[in-house]
């Protein structure tokens, strides 16, 4: 870590950071948490692609050895939370955290202290999570915890406490950042950043904070009653007790479809800064990419059911929820034209960040086609929980989040190193991730409509199955290749990379005109924002033709500022004061809900949350500021 | 340059390589949802190749467009600049018109579909209740009070109605070459799913949804055969076990199958006998092969018979089984706390056994029913199976009270007799 401050400074412009590991400690900074979520989630993803790796291994051939029933059930538990809590939502909150600030011209989020407390809620949480594997006893029961499977009359033992437990720590931490965000999208925008003339990044980012903010109660209470159960002696899904197991289910996907709105729209906002950039052309239909957006999100708390079309609820909610469903893909495909009308008519420079936008609008759109072949009920009846599904949200997810999440990786990641990632990797890495993708997701449709079950630990010979899971495999390895290559020059590209300069893609939105990496008080002096396309304003269509696409920063390239970047004292802008408070009160939290699974000790919960409450105080009484600044 | 053109060859070959084997894939495909034969396939087909169609026509005409713009729209020298234009309200309406036409064209049929394939089931439907176990599937007959497992028998022509019940977990009731369709069968809820099998064959089923260690082992055969094939299934099932409760002490076989009067009587009236069987004229109608309306072994494709193999290192020695020691093992030992046999054992636990020598396949359809995999499973049963709840009855260094090789090849050859 005191690497990377160290790195930061030597790369471009002075942060004004100071290094060590205690400055990671105690930043309350957005860039810094920004940086941690980007580090921590990238480090999840690669858990999640080896156990991945282990379940395609496992599915080679028929009657795979490799692993137990057990461990086979905790690996593909354990990769569906992995990826979908620790490494899609915090890559997401990575780039949110880092950006919206600059990208509305704010010195930093609203509530700085509760941002660095979601990181550290976050980590402790995914650590708590993940310690399940080292007892032997990972969660078991699906990333959905589907009860009665899930209580403890069918699932003893600690799998599903870690569960339980781990997700409600984890909810904590983003019910925390959607409120963060939420005040600070609404308060904090520069003079002139009309909510209309936002990058659809932040909007995106916006409209994410209402679906976690409205959907991780639902999850908070369906896992609290679960928690209850099994901690507690309740009934909430006890079958004994003539529980009604549609009540997990419900209460589950009214969170769970938000949930992968959650994990799709960041993505799709940083495409729609990606693709204008290298297209040299604005955004097609702004206002329709923002009204679909929050079309999307509306819809997305209506359509819950069609997770359930299977149990049984009866022909007219089958209907209704069938047809809400195909509603979504109306909004959605306005998207997906709209970039393609971005994309038309203009001058493509196919960087590796633009490559991975446009493969989120390719792989996407298969993912969205097949989505909509089980929005029909009788037809979803035969694809359900079947590998056409695991095949549809795959191409969602992988083509759709982590496409797009790759390319906004590519694109701002010299705003956040000063340094350019190698372009020449950036592309293996590319070809590599669209061929394997495709190789190891797209004969899941075959295997899935040939009626391979999902969730099998196994499978017998002469089924029909065994060629497509043979690619599948081979598919999956040139992934992990693939990410291990995107790994090493994520990693290299910090310290050995070509200096980028403050806008190295001729790039149009106000991030763009500070310096690379920007310095700690972010805005010498708070922008006046006058249009959409700050750094284009002005420009004929001939001068953003010919912005270049920086290879290497010279000094003297055009619009870049030679001048020393001043620190904060010299500029007189107070900064908050560094606080370890809010990775205390992460820790207290913590070690209360590890009372609770120490065989429910009392004296380790009352610590836990003495710790809790105490840091709390010191935290609310301490001032943000040395001395209070009026905006 | 080169390294750009290569990785695009490398993509293009990649894709081919992809669809030619999707296409190979789907040459060989006895699971398929596609061309399910039943009406509840049919009406499944109709609406998924209506999907398909769309769907793949949407999806040429995108990647059409975007591989377009990506090679037409390439910067090069001289480019045309681009017009910095923002937006069109006419091609924006047009593409969102377009798309909600289809989805209405979409979305009728599919309300038709759903109001048709739940509707309730006709009258005259045989009537089946399948019971979701962790994981074994339950199989009653309400209608002639026949009780089985694994193995569904199930008339050609005659619309048959499930009423679907767990005793656990949720599960989920598939035959995708038969219905298409699946239906979770759901703790404390009862389901329904009714379909007409139009065709006489040996079918694969399988739990769908996720219940457990075992959920990848908890699947089913099923075997539709015309009327008079089921008619004569049903009335062997009816009868008492073939094997006689305990031959050679008659005092201490109150319940032997002829004892019972009530089957017996069904018997006489669908297999048109004139006097009531015995146990051992029944035993020799199984052997005789038709009149049990038995699925004809020959007629089941590799695909149907599992093929799972053993565990490594669970071994038994090479002990010839006798039925009659085999039955006085199973009334005295822990198998009836389980079991049903009838007029044998009561428990109700595991699969009932009744015919268990009857079936092609033990333990959730994992394994052939065959000598040595009956005795490997009452070995270890744990083992041959994770999560199981039976428990492993063999003699080993954990067990020490277990049953001997010799014990248990006497269990399975008397299971294996009840035909």
């Amino acid at each position: 870590m005191a690497t990377t401050a160290a790195t930061l400074t030597r790369a471009g412009a002075a942060t004004g950071y100071k290094g060590g590991v205690w400055s990671w400690l105690t930043t309350v900074d957005h860039k810094r948490i920004g940086q941690l979520y980007l580090y921590t989630s990238l480090a999840f993803f690669l858990i999640g692609g080896l156990e991945a790796e282990i379940i395609r291994t496992q599915l080679y051939g028929p009657n795979g050895t490799i692993v137990s029933a057990q461990t086979y059930n905790e690996l593909f538990t354990m990769h569906g939370l992995t990826m979908i809590f620790l490494a899609i939502m915090p890559m997401t909150a990575a780039l949110w955290n880092f950006l919206v600030p600059l990208q509305i011209g704010a010195r930093d989020v609203a509530f700085p202290r509760l941002n660095a407390f979601s990181y550290w809620v976050f980590l402790l949480g995914g650590l708590f999570i993940n310690t399940g594997w080292l007892l032997h006893a990972a969660p078991n029961g699906g990333w959905f915890g589907y009860a009665p499977l899930s209580t403890r009359a069918y699932s003893p033992g600690l799998h599903m406490d870690f569960y339980v437990v781990g997700l409600q720590i984890v909810g904590l931490s983003s019910l925390a950042a959607s409120f963060n965000f939420i005040a600070t999208i609404i308060n904090m925008r520069a003079p002139g950043m009309h909510m209309m003339r936002m990058p659809v990044f932040t909007w995106a980012t916006f409209v994410n904070q209402f679906l976690m903010a409205l959907s991780f109660p639902i999850v908070t209470v369906a896992i609290t009653f679960l928690l209850f159960d099994r901690f507690f002696g309740t009934t909430f899904y006890e079958n004994a007790a003539g529980a009604d197991p549609l009540l997990w289910q419900h209460l589950f996907w009214l969170f769970g479809h938000p949930e992968v709105y959650i994990l799709i729209l960041p993505s799709f906002g940083l495409v729609s800064e990606v693709i204008p950039t290298f297209s040299r052309k604005p955004l097609f239909g702004y206002p329709v990419m923002v009204y679909s957006l929050m079309l999307i999100a509306t819809l997305g708390f209506g359509v819950w059911a069609h997770h359930m079309f299977a149990v049984g609820m009866g022909p007219i909610a089958d209907s209704v929820f069938g047809i809400t469903t195909m509603l979504i893909a109306i909004p959605t495909g306005v998207k997906i034209f709209n970039w393609l009308g971005t994309v038309w008519g203009g001058q493509l420079r196919f960087t590796t960040a633009m490559l991975f936008a446009l493969g989120l609008v390719g792989l996407f759109t298969i993912g969205g086609i097949s989505g909509v072949m089980h929005s029909s009920p009788p037809s979803d009846l035969a694809q359900t929980d079947s590998y056409f599904i695991v095949a549809h949200f795959h191409y969602v997810l992988f083509g759709g989040s982590m496409m797009g999440l790759f390319a906004g990786i590519y694109y701002y990641f010299p705003k956040i190193t000063g340094r350019l990632m190698n372009e020449a990797l950036g592309k293996v890495h590319f070809w590599g991730t669209f061929i394997g993708m495709n190789l190891t997701f797209f004969p899941m449709h075959f295997s899935g409509l040939d009626g391979m079950p999902r969730r099998i630990y196994r499978y017998e010979a002469y089924q029909g199955w065994t060629t497509a899971n043979h690619l599948s495999t081979i598919g999956a390895y040139i992934l992990g290749l693939a990410t291990l290559v995107f790994i090493y020059n994520f990693l290299r590209s910090r310290s050995a990379g070509k200096v980028s300069g403050p806008n190295p893609w001729g790039a149009p939105t106000l991030e763009w005109s500070m310096p690379s990496p920007p310095p700690d008080y972010n805005f010498a002096k708070l922008p006046h924002v006058t249009s959409r396309y700050p750094m284009w304003e002005g420009k004929s269509a001939e001068q953003i033709a010919a912005e270049p696409v920086v290879k290497r920063w010279e000094p003297g390239t055009p619009g870049a500022t030679e001048d020393p970047v001043p620190t904060a004292e010299q500029l007189g802008i107070p900064m908050p004061t560094p606080t370890i408070k809010p990775l205390i009160a992460a820790l207290g939290l913590t070690v209360a809900f590890i009372g609770l699974m120490a065989g429910k000790s009392l004296p380790i919960m009352i610590l836990g949350g003495l710790i809790f409450v105490g840091a709390l105080y010191g935290w609310l009484l301490t001032p943000v500021e040395p001395e209070v600044e009026g905006h | 340059m080169t390294l750009r053109s290569r990785s695009r060859r490398l993509a293009f070959a990649a894709l081919t390589a992809v669809f030619t084997a999707g296409v190979a894939a789907c040459s060989y495909n006895p699971n398929t949802i596609f061309g399910a034969h039943s009406d509840l396939g049919h009406a499944t087909d109709r609406l998924t190749y209506r999907l398909l169609y769309f769907g793949i026509g949407v999806g040429v005409f995108v990647w059409g467009l975007l591989i377009y713009a990506i090679f037409r729209f390439r910067a090069r020298p001289k480019s045309p600049v681009p017009k910095q234009i923002h937006g069109n309200t006419a091609i924006e309406i047009t593409w969102t018109l377009i798309p909600a036409a289809i989805l209405a064209i979409l979305a009728v049929p599919t309300v038709r579909t759903i109001f048709q394939t739940q509707a309730p089931a006709p009258a005259n439907s045989l009537q089946v209740e399948v019971i979701g176990h962790q994981w074994w599937w339950e199989f009653r007959y309400p209608q002639y009070n026949v009780v089985t497992a694994n193995e569904l028998y199930l008339p050609v022509g005659r619309p048959v109605n499930f009423t679907l019940k767990s005793a656990d977990v949720i599960h989920s009731f598939w035959i995708p070459q038969l219905a298409g369709a699946k239906r979770d069968v759901v703790t404390n809820h009862t389901n329904y799913l009714w379909f007409t099998p139009e065709s006489t064959f040996a079918w694969n089923g399988f739990c769908a949804e996720y219940c457990g260690d075992s959920h990848a082992n908890m699947h089913f055969k099923v075997f539709t055969q015309p009327q008079a094939e089921f008619d004569a299934w049903i009335a062997h099932q009816k009868t008492g076990p073939a094997f006689p409760a305990n031959p050679s002490d008659t005092t201490n076989a109150p319940a032997a199958p002829a004892a019972q009067p009530a089957t017996a009587t069904v018997a006489l009236t669908s297999q048109q006998l004139t006097v009531a069987p015995s146990a051992q004229q029944l035993t020799a109608a199984a052997a005789a092969g038709p009149a049990t309306g038995i699925y004809p072994a020959s007629n089941i494709p590799d695909y149907v018979i599992p093929n799972t193999p053993p565990p490594a290192g669970l071994t038994f020695s090479d002990v010839k089984g006798d039925p009659a020691r085999g039955l006085k093992l199973f009334r005295s030992g822990p198998c009836l706390a389980c079991h049903t046999i009838q007029g044998v054992s009561p428990g109700v636990i595991g699969p009932n056994l009744t015919h268990v020598g009857s079936r092609y396949t033990i333990a959730g359809a994992m394994y052939p029913n065959d000598i040595k995999h009956l005795e490997l499973w009452i070995k270890n049963a744990p083992l041959m199976k994770p999560g199981v709840i039976m428990p492993a009855f063999g003699k080993s260094p954990n067990l020490p009270g277990g049953m001997t090789d010799q014990q248990i090849a006497d269990i399975a050859a008397y299971l294996s007799s009840l035909k």
